[in-house]
């Protein structure tokens, strides 16, 4: 039997198996309130391996939810298994051109993902919403977009995003939120410091935990500055020094972050973050939501040294323009 | 009193052999402690080989950009060359300002990341030890049980380590064929395989050896070595020099809509 | 804390941002593909991975085509590696030319001669490679 074969026979062997689980977890009471209790070698709570953030549960609460902030396990069951048909290509890309995301396995329903009885990350405020801006980041928003309109959408690099220029991608943060695939990150625990790797791109917060002050105001990072310390066994990481690229849903770079890392189990941290900057939102607010263990390791992600598409798509933008001259001149 | 004078006097000093290795201190779990951040303190990345000074390559970064000199880092000086590949070095130097990888922020490939100007970071887990280097964002991780095999080639190749006594012991292959050892053009095929070994010499310091096999490239293995110092300041860290946007310009730049070059 | 966490395999679609570019814009739904050819190369990089493969005209050249794909990361967790498509394959490729006419595409659907797909089914639930209950 080929890899090809051995894949499909797979396929309906997990199905079997995936609702067993679900049986199994509409059976499950209260989330364990004892926590994990194995520790690294240099006596950190042991948080090291390789984990998913991949989740189904909306950052904000649906309207047609609100004031509903939790399913009953019967409602996120059934929500569950409608949610088992596999996205097509064009439901994922919003657009038709494109390859199939279950191809390569990386639709996400071929993934593992904690389960999670919210109906929203956001937890406070209660309304399951992310607060309003302040006028000074709507202010910034429309400056943003006018600064965008000045450019066509392939007239340098700098007309795309960070992402696809293969600097940084947004899910990153921090906060970290899933990205549409390849939502794996690495825990990595060493005397002193707690890493964390993200798969995409490659890029590894390697967080001090001896009380030393944050970087001083003028170095600023795209991932910003972490100082981390335990609260009991919770990780709590704190991070400044965002630069101006930064845009976390509207951010200015005054995002301070706040992220809590808890380990309840083998196979489960619950993660939790805040975010403040009294020049975007009214308000502080949090979100939560659980990460996964899963099969390491981590794949390398070498996007800038394959970023083939950012050279195809300005040569593209570049003959079009070229045509349409040519055109116009035969008028 | 006068005979133990002249007993130690007659004593032998201790052969090289019987000198006393420093021994790291050791790790909660009984390895020697290699964490902390470190940097190579020499010329390796310009040329691993003896090189004078030299003028650079953009003129107008003057003395700025020029080469400064270095006694090499490979053991016996030679790098033994197949006929073909020393003529593929030469070349390589020649278009060293557009053909290094490290000037688009590529990926540097090891043994080059351990050499780079920048420092790097060593997290000594209890499973796994990884590296993360200041340039471009580039990491390792150093499983110190099997991994199983590579899928497929990349810039940091597929590592896997174990302790032999105080030196810890890398073993790197699977590697692409797109990264250079400096930026005198020294490269490798994809049969390239490295073994590292990393051992402490002194509180602050590691003595650093790469064995370089590569039977397409090369008519025998060859080694480097170097020392690695310990960056002792004060809230020593890593910094984020992802360096791809100070690419961009470079690579896109004649791509744009009104094109720079 | 009401909160359950437990493990399932499967999921709904809530998509959070794609990381990169809008596939519209480098290829042409307007041009659609259909090749059969067979596989000189297949790179396993990312963000895009890439089959080369021969495809031979109606006046019998030969032209060698580029066809774009996913990250190959997932299919590393799968069991494929860079063996699992050797040069000299024969395959089918559905997709969209670039929208220079040049000799790229990208690949929304491939099959063999057979037509099996080529990785993963493309429309089959479940292929949980991570899924805790199953090794």
């Amino acid at each position: 039997m080929d890899i090809f074969e051995k894949n499909r026979a797979n396929e309906l062997f997990a199905k079997v198996i995936v609702l067993a689980l679900l049986a199994a977890v509409a059976v499950l009471g209260q989330a364990p309130t004892k926590g994990w209790a194995q520790r690294t070698p240099d006596g950190q709570p042991d948080l090291e391996g390789y984990w998913s953030n991949v989740t189904i549960t909306p950052l904000e609460r649906p309207a047609e939810l609100a004031g509903k902030a939790f399913f009953t396990e019967q409602e996120l069951a059934e929500r569950e298994k409608r949610a088992e048909i596999p996205r097509s290509a064009e439901q994922i890309a919003g657009t038709i051109a494109h390859y199939d995301f279950h191809q390569y396995g990386l639709d996400m329903t071929q993934t593992k993902h904690a389960l999670n009885l919210r109906t929203s990350l956001v937890t406070d405020p209660a309304d399951g919403k992310i607060p309003p801006l302040t006028p000074e980041a709507k202010k910034r928003a429309a400056e943003r977009a006018a600064e965008r309109k000045k450019m066509g959408p392939y007239d340098g690099p700098e007309s795309r995003g960070l992402g696809e220029r293969c600097i940084v991608m947004a899910h990153e943060g921090p906060p970290m939120l899933p990205p549409a695939y390849n939502a794996n990150l690495q825990i990595q625990q060493g005397p002193g410091y707690v890493a964390i790797l993200q798969e995409e791109i490659h890029d590894v917060r390697i967080i001090p935990l001896d009380g030393r002050p944050h970087l001083g105001p003028n170095i600023r990072q795209y991932l910003g500055d972490s100082r981390g310390h335990w609260e009991g066994n919770t990780l709590v990481v704190d991070t400044r020094n965002f630069n101006d690229q930064t845009n976390f849903r509207g951010s200015s770079e005054n995002l301070h972050v706040i992220e809590r890392f808890s380990r309840i189990d083998a196979d489960t941290i619950v993660y939790e973050f805040t975010v403040e900057d009294p020049t975007t939102w009214s308000r502080p607010w949090t979100a939560e939501l659980p990460m996964t263990k899963i099969k390491g390791p981590i794949y390398e992600f070498a996007c800038h040294e394959g970023n083939f598409d950012m050279v195809n798509n300005l040569t593209q933008a570049r003959e079009q323009e070229k045509a349409a001259g040519e055109a116009a001149k035969k008028k | 009193m006068v005979g133990l004078a002249v007993m130690a006097a007659l004593a032998p000093y201790p052969a090289a052999a019987q000198a006393i290795a420093y021994k790291a201190p050791r790790t909660a779990d009984g390895h020697p402690n290699l964490n902390g951040i470190w940097q190579a303190l020499n010329t390796a990345n310009w040329d691993i080989q003896d090189h004078s000074a030299a003028a650079g390559t953009v003129v107008s970064l003057g003395a700025v950009g020029a080469i400064p000199p270095g006694q090499g880092v490979v053991e016996g000086s030679e790098i033994p060359y197949q006929t073909w590949a020393l003529a593929k070095k030469k070349e390589n130097f020649a278009n060293r300002l557009t053909a290094d990888p490290e000037v688009k922020c590529y990926l540097p490939g090891v043994p080059r990341a351990t050499y780079l100007p920048l420092p790097f970071q060593i997290i000594q887990g209890g499973k796994s030890i990884m590296i993360a280097y200041e340039y471009a964002n580039a990491v390792r991780n150093i499983p110190l049980t099997d991994p199983g095999q590579s899928p497929a080639p990349s810039w940091m190749g597929w590592s896997v380590g174990h302790w032999e006594g105080e030196t810890l012991v890398v073993d790197v292959t699977s590697f692409n064929e797109d990264t250079w050892f400096d930026r005198a053009g020294d490269f490798h095929s994809d049969a390239l395989h490295v073994v590292e070994r990393y051992t402490a010499r002194s509180p602050d310091t590691l003595t650093y050896e790469a064995t370089i096999e590569d039977p397409k490239v090369f008519t025998r293995p060859w080694k480097m070595s170097m020392p690695l110092y310990r960056h002792v300041e004060k809230n020593a860290q890593l910094l984020e020099f992802k360096c791809v946007e100070f690419a961009e310009e470079l690579i896109y730049g004649h791509l744009r809509k009104k094109p720079s070059k | 804390m009401r909160t359950i966490f437990s493990i399932a395999a499967l999921l709904l679609a809530t998509s959070p941002a794609l990381p990169h570019h809008a596939f519209g814009s480098e290829f042409d739904a307007n041009k659609p593909l259909k090749l059969r050819g067979t596989v000189t190369k297949w790179e396993l990089v990312n963000p895009h991975s890439w089959i080369r493969m021969d495809v031979k005209g109606p006046d019998g050249t030969v032209v060698n085509w580029m066809i774009e794909g996913g990250s190959p990361n997932s299919l590393f967790r799968l069991g494929f590696n860079k063996d699992s498509l050797p040069p000299g394959t024969e395959i089918i490729v559905e997709g969209y030319q670039s929208k220079d006419g040049s000799n790229r595409g990208v690949g929304a659907k491939l099959t063999f001669p057979d037509g099996r797909q080529l990785f993963l089914g493309g429309s089959a639930p479940g292929a949980n490679p991570d899924d805790g209950s199953k090794k």
